[in-house]
């Protein structure tokens, strides 16, 4: 009988008896790998988180993140390792300085083409339109009681990138990581649904049938680029100074982008640095940022009602910024002969491509010969900086 | 509750502010960026003609292909002259 006993002490079923939370946070692992592995929603994150939190809620298994204290950050790695766990050892390592996002920034930057960006400038201000659901469900979350930082935290959702929601998260509100970075990357999952809703109630069929190529060729551009190789590497080199000078707080990620662009633009010859950051290192920061973001959500930290907040203020954060980008081109389309789709402006949001494939999709159901991608292009990537440089913004007022 | 509020506000503002202000500077390094390296790019002295025929190349698809290649390879820097057979 005693042998038994302690075999029951042995395996999590004492442990998860005693508090069936637990069971909570393991279905929600389950559901969030169903969506990741049966329906597809961002697989290459999500199954990391999922798998994350599924490691983190089986009692005994030392894997879930413990929130920051004094004691701990006093801590060496090793110590933390030995008395916390590995993943707590990866969690402040990694996650906890700031690491693991401007890596994969460096990796994106190595899989942007600032081409289509370069021949269509103009369209980039449409990026900066749509950063407004940000700043305005900040507004709204420090009404409901958030605090400065938590709201900001919670409003950078809205700006459709993982991977700075979770920077800015990490240095204002270390407490809310998990919801933010599951309402992040859930809702650039479904960037496919939320696009398309907005759109419906807010752009009618005649704006949807705007042809940007007919639209070019009635009014065309007076800069013709005759070298575009040549700009494209100058380019990230001339953007990384004026960012750096009157933004430096987004260093970090904007200027990682822009390294991994440079390194992708020079061509054959740091050919090996850009297969390594748009590959290698990218793929081990995804695992990392996965496993430990997964890792801080336990039953004691997510199972209330911020993270409910959290969840439906992201949506109407992205729902804004959508709104935002496509009422910047109503206006623009008001005092100008040059008339612009006004899904370019829903393209503002970062989520690069799939915004600018989504907005495609929708213009070619209203015109068969309606092909705006590379336009959409132009304000999904400005909407990448954008977003990065309003993080900037909120870290340098409030951490 | 009130001066989180007022704080906010202020926020929204110098955000989009900043935010519109680094996207036109964007725009606007961008166009005389493109003005410059315009101004520098050396013009074309001898120009392929696509009608150009060798003894062994003559399919224009088969050029079309070594023009794709070199053109990827040297990352647009290099473009194809004359095409002639080497004799082993």
């Amino acid at each position: 009988m005693e042998v038994l006993n302690k075999l029951y002490e042995m395996t999590a079923f004492g442990a998860i008896g005693e508090d069936p939370s637990t069971l909570v946070m393991l279905a929600l692992a389950l559901f969030l790998l169903y969506l990741g592995i049966v329906k597809r929603f961002e697989p290459l994150l999500l199954v990391p988180i999922a798998f994350g939190v599924l490691l983190a809620n089986f009692p005994g298994g030392n894997m879930a993140v413990t929130p920051s204290t004094e004691i701990i950050e006093h801590m060496t790695i090793l110590e933390i390792a030995k008395e916390h766990g590995i993943m707590n050892m990866l969690y402040y390592m990694l996650i906890k300085t700031g690491l693991l996002p401007p890596l994969i920034f460096m990796g994106v930057g190595a899989m942007t083409d600032f081409g289509p960006m370069l021949r269509n400038l103009k369209l980039a201000f449409f990026g900066a339109a749509a950063q407004i659901g940000i700043f305005t469900v900040l507004i709204s979350a420090v009404a409901l009681g958030f605090s400065l930082k938590e709201a900001a935290a919670l409003g950078i959702i809205g700006g459709a990138d993982g991977p700075t929601a979770i920077y800015t998260a990490i240095k204002l509100a270390p407490n809310l990581l998990g919801p933010i970075a599951i309402a992040a990357y859930s809702y650039m999952a479904l960037v496919p649904v939320i696009i398309p809703l907005v759109v419906k109630f807010t752009v009618s069929e005649k704006e949807l049938k705007i042809n940007m190529k007919e639209q070019d060729k009635l009014y065309p551009s007076k800069v013709k680029i005759k070298d575009l190789n040549r700009t494209k590497i100058i380019f990230p080199i001339v953007l990384c100074a004026i960012v750096s000078i009157l933004v430096p707080s987004s260093v970090p990620l904007v200027g990682m982008l822009l390294f991994g662009n440079l390194i992708k633009e020079i061509g054959s010859d740091t050919n090996r640095l850009m297969v390594a950051a748009s590959e290698t290192i990218m793929n081990v920061a995804t695992i990392f940022l996965g496993l430990t973001v997964g890792a801080t959500m336990t039953a004691a930290t997510f199972l209330d009602q911020t993270t409910l907040l959290i969840i439906l203020g992201g949506f109407i954060a992205f729902a804004i910024s959508i709104f935002g980008g496509i009422m910047a081109v109503k206006m623009h389309n008001i005092f100008s002969n040059k008339k612009i789709n006004p899904l370019i402006g829903a393209t503002g949001l970062s989520a690069v491509p799939m915004a600018s494939r989504v907005a495609n999709d929708i213009a070619l159901k209203y015109d068969d010969k309606n092909h705006l991608l590379q336009y959409a292009m132009s304000s999904n990537i400005s909407g990448v900086i954008g977003s990065a440089v309003a993080a900037g913004v909120l870290i340098s007022f409030l951490s | 509750m009130e001066s989180n509020i007022s704080n906010a506000l202020v926020l929204l503002a110098i955000g989009m502010i900043t935010v519109f202000l680094i996207l036109a500077l964007v725009v606007i390094s961008g166009n005389i960026l493109i003005k410059i390296v315009n101004n520098y790019t050396p013009k074309p002295t001898k120009k392929f003609s696509r009608n150009y025929r060798s003894a062994t190349v003559t399919a224009p698809e088969t050029l079309a292909a070594i023009e794709t290649a070199v053109e990827t390879v040297t990352a647009g820097h290099g473009k194809v002259e004359s095409i002639q057979k080497v004799e082993n």
